[in-house]
């Protein structure tokens, strides 16, 4: 459906994105993710055809687009800061791409009415202005504006960050929902990891223009592929040599860099037995509660591990000085060359 | 108000032209939240320094602000103590009065329109569309930045006038050549129109700024045109600005006086000149005091309807972060072409008087009046006359002098009154802040004219000194109508103050004094030179207040201009004026760089040091 083919953006001598090669299916929900300054926002104004790529082609539906202009991409997009237009009530920031095409009045209305149902505008809301709807309902505005035009790509650039995290974690849930019914190819762009994680059924992650991974959720976070992934998505442990030492002969590198996710460590009693893994004895330095889960920080040898432990998974809670013991699986050990 | 260039009424949007944020860090409305301040009267009572100035400033409005206004409603409709309309019978009855009324009125409308056409497309190919070099083009419109009021009448009056330089020339050509081809109505229009679109380059340029880029990309995305974008997206946004600089064109055209005066000719006379001309007999005094009283009445309706207008409805982004505003490509090659052509030959009309003003400072007398400059005509004559002849420096001396105090006077004293405004919320301080703004509402010949009126009789207020004919009046009168300006801004700068810092030193130990000198008085320092800088600036070149209230011995630099305008005996004064009006020039250029030009560059020291 999309395909990025080797697209280079360059502002003066500033590389925004370099050789980034992406293929993007049909009706796929598909996440941008990294840093600020990573480039993603950049990738994703190159496909809505607000900048030129300096370098390489863009293909939408096996079509050229690299020189097409934006209105010409069959793509809609919610801005980040929504771009609603001030001026205009919420029916006619719905219905601008319509009357712009010069779609009959009767049928602007019926879309208008059609979309904002769909998003979870009520009929009462589309007289208002702009600018007296919360934050919440003006991105389902921005949403029904994209919308209207039944793009065959919508463009998400960040368009929940504006929101407070709760109204964000509900958003969210909606906005796949409404993804899932309408089957639109969506392009999201977003720094914060849980949503990418979230939403997406395929993620790039970009660092410096670069494309580092792409895949599901599952193997982003469990099978990341680069140092980067790792430390980018979720939290990880570094595993230090002493601790790769207790590891040797379990098949790994020694010298390469190592890491381990917390909720992938098991705790036990000091001295007890865990059978298939390899253990590091320690001390427990701090617990922090969570609600749904522990973290255990566990000074071992010479560093320390974090370890996630759920609630209620076994009954069993350890208090700061209690000598424990850590397990570790080596299959989930992720390693990458040494820098 | 009839300074052609520069609006005696910033509209309320925007506190300062241009970029308000360059001067007061943050504009008033995106002030930090603050915290309620306990402003009772009684607590402000308990401050020494709050008496004091509240005594200061309470004497000086009762004096200067609300008595000559009363005296000239008094005299206009209470003459000899009894109420009487025969100031409106007069007024009726004199077809000249009507005529002039007509006068200003027509100029006003066609000003709304004539303005507001040039005005807004200047800032479309400056500010909006992709023009080759918008840069220039720019420099060029923003001449009317540093010459403006009578100066600028002049300038175009040697240049285009009965006995101008381009008249001469064409003379040459076409002997039968009516010499008063560029007077009255036309001339007028031609000139206002050119000199008015001060407010659009300042005003409205600063609201496109805030026109959300995204919405642009947004609408583009949706296959809207360019023109459909401009149409439906980007002056709506612009609409209240718009509409505001439109009210103050208006008020401009209304009450037109320089322009009239030197360009008018017999055919062309407006309402402003008219009311110098009354007042100086004491026959007509009451029918000028009533048309000076019909002006402010149509100002204060016409601010009235500007604020009513500005708070309905919402125009603004409603995007918390919008995104900067880039320039637009005309994608039709002929109407590129067109705006090309149009935008060069504006900017030639624009820079045609500057270029000719600064050749001419350096050109003799003779060679303008031949209408035939060549290379011998150039000298430095004008400059060594005007440098070396202490009659010919004095006008610009005492217009120094003057601005200057006035400048310096009116922030030094509201730098107190705007604390104590800004600090104390009651109901005395609300009355003060009202009263304060009552040289906003009203023209400048009003309130020269309602001094005039006032002190030319002994006051108790004043310590029954007869103040008329003094020199005091006009600096009283500079004072005066530089305060609501200068108010808004320094209470903007004030409220820009986290009212942590005043805690801190507060709980340090500071005395209030202490506190207002050395921790809030250098945070709104910079903000106050400027402010000193722009009121030094606007009242130097003035002669709408000057005319009424000048002292014969100190003849302020606006009345000098115009008097060299005066007919075929001044023409010596004709060079002297081109090289005051260079001067003039390069004294606002200066300033403008100084609190406009580096405060617009990116991470300017000012706003570095704000948010360090």
């Amino acid at each position: 459906m999309i395909r990025f083919e080797d697209v280079e953006v360059a502002f003066g001598d500033h590389r925004a994105v370099s050789q980034l090669n992406l293929e993007i299916q049909e009706g796929e929900f598909f996440t941008l993710l990294g840093p600020s300054g990573c480039g993603k926002t950049t990738a994703l104004r190159a496909l809505a055809g607000f900048v030129e790529p300096t370098g390489g082609r863009i293909h939408i539906a096996g079509r050229d687009v690299t020189r097409v202009p934006s209105e010409k991409r069959g793509v809609g997009m919610v801005f980040q800061n929504y771009a609603l237009f001030p001026s205009m009530n919420v029916r006619d920031n719905i219905a601008f791409g319509l009357s712009v095409q010069k779609v009959p009045k009767a049928e602007q209305r019926r879309r208008v009415d059609e979309v904002a149902e769909r998003t979870g505008l009520a009929a009462g809301q589309l007289d208002k202005h702009v600018s007296e709807l919360s934050g919440g309902q003006q991105q389902r505005v921005a949403i029904a504006r994209a919308l209207a035009l039944t793009p065959r790509i919508l463009l998400l650039d960040e368009p929940l960050s504006n929101l407070d995290a709760k109204l964000r974690v509900q958003l969210r849930e909606q906005l796949k929902q409404l993804q899932h019914e309408v089957g639109v190819t969506t392009v999201y762009v977003t720094h914060d990891q849980e949503e990418a994680l979230t939403l997406s059924d395929r993620i790039a992650v970009l660092e410096s223009g670069r494309l580092q991974q792409v895949g599901t959720p599952e193997e982003i976070y469990d099978r990341s592929a680069t140092a980067f992934v790792c430390r980018f998505i979720g939290e990880s442990n570094r595993l230090t040599p002493a601790v790769m030492d207790r590891l040797s002969g379990a098949g790994l590198d020694p010298s390469a860099e190592s890491y381990i996710r917390p909720e992938k460590l098991h705790l036990v009693d000091a001295g007890e037995a865990a059978d298939g893994t390899v253990t590091v004895d320690g001390t427990v330095a701090e617990r922090t509660y969570h609600g749904s889960h522990s973290v255990y920080t566990i000074a071992v040898a010479d560093a320390t591990l974090r370890v996630s432990v759920p609630a209620g998974a076994s009954g069993r809670r350890w208090e700061p000085g209690d000598a424990v013991r850590v397990s570790i699986d080596p299959r989930w050990v992720l390693q990458y060359p040494a820098a | 108000m009839t300074e052609p260039s520069r609006s005696p009424v910033p509209p309320p949007e925007a506190a300062l032209p241009g970029d308000a944020g360059v001067l007061t860090g943050v504009a008033a409305s995106d002030a930090p939240r603050r915290r309620r301040r306990p402003g009772g009267i009684r607590s402000m009572l308990r401050s020494p320094l709050a008496w004091v100035t509240s005594i200061v400033v309470i004497w000086f409005a009762a004096a200067f602000l609300v008595l000559p206004n009363a005296v000239l409603l008094g005299e206009t409709f209470f003459p000899g103590g009894e109420f009487s309309l025969a100031a409106i019978e007069k007024l009726l009855g004199s077809e000249r009065a009507m005529r002039t009324l007509g006068n200003s009125f027509l100029l006003a409308v066609t000003l709304s329109i004539t303005v507001n056409v040039v005005g807004v497309f200047i800032v479309l190919v400056t500010q909006y569309f992709r023009v080759r070099g918008a840069r220039l083009l720019w420099l060029g419109y923003a001449t009317t930045l540093i010459y403006g009021g009578i100066v600028l009448a002049a300038g175009y009056n040697f240049i285009y006038g009965r006995f101008g330089f381009v008249t001469n020339l064409m003379a040459n050509w076409w002997p039968d050549l009516d010499r008063d081809w560029f007077s009255g109505y036309f001339a007028v229009t031609f000139v206002m129109t050119f000199a008015t679109t001060t407010n659009h380059m300042l005003f409205l340029s600063s609201s496109l700024a805030k026109v959300d880029y995204a919405s642009i990309e947004a609408a583009k995305l949706m296959g809207a045109s360019s023109w459909t974008i401009l149409r439906r997206i980007v002056l709506p946004v612009m609409k209240p600005m718009l509409f505001a600089v439109t009210v103050l064109t208006f008020l401009i055209g209304l009450g037109a006086l320089t322009a009239p005066l030197v360009l008018g000719g017999p055919d062309f006379q407006t309402v402003a000149p008219l009311i110098i001309d009354l007042s100086r007999s004491p026959v007509t005094r009451d029918i000028a005091a009533l048309l000076a009283i019909v002006l402010g009445v149509a100002t204060m309706i016409l601010l009235a309807i500007m604020n009513r207008a500005e708070k309905s409805g919402v125009y603004f982004s409603v995007a918390k972060v919008a995104t900067p505003i880039q320039k637009q490509p005309i994608r039709n090659p002929l109407a590129n072409a067109i705006v090309h052509v149009l935008a060069y030959v504006l900017w030639v009309i624009y820079l045609i008087p500057v270029v000719l003003i600064v050749v001419f400072s350096f050109v003799d007398a003779r060679s303008i009046l031949a209408g035939a400059i060549t290379l011998d005509s150039f000298t430095l004559d004008n400059y060594i006359a005007v440098f070396s002849s202490a009659s010919a420096l004095r006008p610009f001396l005492v217009s120094v002098v003057y601005s200057a105090l006035a400048a310096v006077i009116v922030v030094g004293g509201l730098l107190f009154v705007a604390r104590m405004l800004q600090k104390h919320r009651n109901a005395i301080t609300t009355a003060i802040e009202y009263v304060l703004h009552i040289p906003w509402i009203l023209p400048i010949v009003l309130i020269a004219l309602g001094l005039v009126m006032a002190f030319d009789q002994p006051q108790a207020i004043v310590a029954n000194v007869v103040l008329t004919g003094t020199p005091v009046l006009l600096l009283i009168a500079y004072i005066s109508v530089k305060i609501p300006f200068t108010l808004r801004l320094l209470k903007a700068a004030f409220a820009s103050v986290p009212d942590s810092l005043e805690d801190a030193s507060r709980i340090l130990g500071a005395r209030s004094l202490t506190t207002f000198r050395r921790v809030l008085i250098p945070l709104v320092l910079p903000t106050a030179a400027a402010i000193t800088a722009l009121n030094f600036n606007s009242l130097l070149d003035d002669y709408d207040a000057a005319i009424f209230l000048y002292h014969p011995l100190y003849q302020p630099l606006g009345v000098a201009i115009q008097e060299s305008t005066r007919g075929e005996n001044n023409l010596d004064a004709m060079p002297i004026t081109f090289v005051y009006t260079v001067l003039l020039m390069v004294i606002m250029g200066v300033t403008m760089y100084l609190v406009y030009g580096r405060g617009a560059r990116a991470g300017s020291p000012r706003r570095r040091s704000r948010s360090a």
